[in-house]
C-alpha cells in the first residue's frame, strides 16, 4: 500500500525527494501518512480533495483483499 | 508506420462475437478476407450483465489496413424520428466535469506537439500497468482507438483491462473505476504538459454500461410521458449522467435535468406537456 501512495505522490509532485509515506500497521487496520513539499500538497489532495479521495478508493482495492480498513492522511 | 507493424494483429473486445469482429474490421477498414479470426474468448451473457464475459478476437490483417475513407462512413442519421434509435453516440464520452482538473495543460499544447499520438497511447498504457501492479492486480492492458466522435476531435484512446476477478477494480456504480482512471489520466498528463486524452475501461465494462443506460433512458422516458409524471433515476456518477442527457437529447418529448449534490445527484426526466 505504501509503495501505491509513493508511485502516484511522485509521480505528481514537483519535488519527489520530499515525498515520504509511512505505514502503520494494526490488526484490522493500516493508516498510512503521506508527506509532501509544502508547495506540493495542492497536488496530492487536488481540488476538494479528488487526488487523495482517487488515492483512498485505489488504497481500498488492496485492503480489501487484505481485509483490512485503511486510511490515508496528508500531514 | 513499417509494412510489419502495419500487419500487427488486434485484439477486440466486444459483448458478442460478432460485434467484435465488426469492430475491428471497422477498425482496420478491411473486410474478413482480408484478416485472419481468432477467437480468443467465445463470450457468453451473464444474468443482468453480471458474470458475463465478452467475446474476444484476434484480427491479424493479411494486407496493410486501410482506414476507412470519410465516404465509407455510415451516413449519419437524421436526428429527432421518434421510433428510431438515437443517433450513435460515441462509446466513451468525457466526463463532464474533466475539464475542471486542478492542473491546467492547455498551455504545454504547443511544447507537446512533436510527441506523436501512439507516444501518448504507449506512456498511459505503462502508466496503467504500473498502477496495477502497485495495486497488486494482474491484468493486461489492451490499448486502441475509440471511435471518432467528429472529425475535427480525435477520439480517445481507451485502455482496456483484462484479467481475472476484476470486479473490485470496477467498484461501486464503476467508482473504483473512475478513479484509476483519474489517477492514470494526471500522471500521464503530466508527462505529456497536456490533457491526456485516454479512458480506461476494464473488459468493456463501459462499453456495456453506456448501452444498457441508453435502453433506460428511453424505457424512463416512454414512462414519464405514458404517466405525464417527473421519472427520477438512481444516482449515478457524472459521465453516466452526461450519458442519459445525451441519449435523449433528440427526444422532443421529453426534457432532463440532474438535481442534487455530490453523489447524491441524479437525473430526472420531465415529459413536456401537449405532446
Amino acid at each position: 500500500m505504501k509503495e501505491l501512495v509513493e508511485y502516484i505522490a511522485k509521480s505528481l509532485v514537483d519535488d519527489p525527494s520530499q515525498v515520504k509515506v509511512t505505514e502503520i500497521q494494526g490488526a484490522t487496520s493500516v493508516i498510512l501518512e503521506l508527506s509532501v513539499a509544502p508547495e506540493d500538497m495542492g497536488r496530492v489532495i487536488g481540488r476538494n480533495g479528488r487526488v487523495a479521495n482517487a488515492m483512498r478508493t485505489l488504497l481500498r482495492v488492496i485492503a480489501a483483499k487484505q481485509g483490512k480498513r485503511v486510511t490515508l492522511e496528508i500531514v | 508506420m513499417s509494412d510489419n507493424e502495419s500487419l500487427k494483429p488486434i485484439d477486440i473486445t466486444a459483448p458478442s462475437l460478432e460485434e467484435a469482429i465488426d469492430n475491428g474490421l471497422r477498425r482496420l477498414g478491411l473486410t474478413r478476407d482480408d484478416v485472419i479470426i481468432e477467437i480468443i474468448e467465445e463470450g457468453s451473457r451473464g444474468v443482468l450483465g453480471m458474470g458475463s464475459r465478452n467475446a474476444v478476437v484476434r484480427l491479424t490483417p493479411l494486407k496493410p489496413p486501410r482506414y476507412p475513407e470519410p465516404e465509407e462512413m455510415p451516413e449519419p442519421e437524421p436526428p429527432a424520428m421518434p421510433d428510431d434509435e438515437i443517433p450513435d453516440e460515441p462509446f466513451y464520452p468525457v466526463d463532464e466535469d474533466d475539464e475542471d482538473e486542478e492542473q491546467s495543460y492547455q498551455v504545454g499544447r504547443q511544447i507537446a506537439v512533436d510527441l506523436t499520438t501512439e507516444e501518448e497511447a504507449r506512456i498511459s498504457a505503462e502508466t496503467l500497468r504500473e498502477l496495477l501492479s502497485q495495486m497488486e492486480i494482474q491484468a493486461e492492458v489492451e490499448t486502441y482507438r475509440a471511435e471518432a466522435e467528429s472529425s475535427d476531435e480525435e477520439p480517445p484512446w481507451v485502455l482496456d483491462i483484462h484479467g481475472p476477478d476484476l470486479g473490485i477494480l470496477i467498484g461501486r456504480r464503476g467508482e473504483t473505476l473512475n478513479a484509476v482512471q483519474y489517477i492514470t489520466r494526471l500522471i500521464v498528463s503530466r508527462e505529456l504538459q497536456r490533457r491526456a486524452n485516454i479512458v480506461v475501461d476494464v473488459e468493456g465494462y463501459k462499453m456495456r454500461r453506456e448501452q444498457s443506460l441508453r435502453k433506460l433512458a428511453k424505457r424512463m422516458a416512454d414512462q414519464a410521458c405514458r404517466m405525464g409524471r417527473t421519472v427520477t433515476l438512481e444516482p449515478m456518477p457524472p459521465n453516466e449522467r452526461r450519458i442519459i442527457h445525451i441519449a435523449l437529447r433528440g427526444d422532443q418529448s421529453v426534457s432532463t435535468e440532474s438535481v442534487g449534490a455530490g453523489d447524491q445527484r441524479k437525473v430526472t426526466i420531465i415529459p413536456v406537456l401537449g405532446k
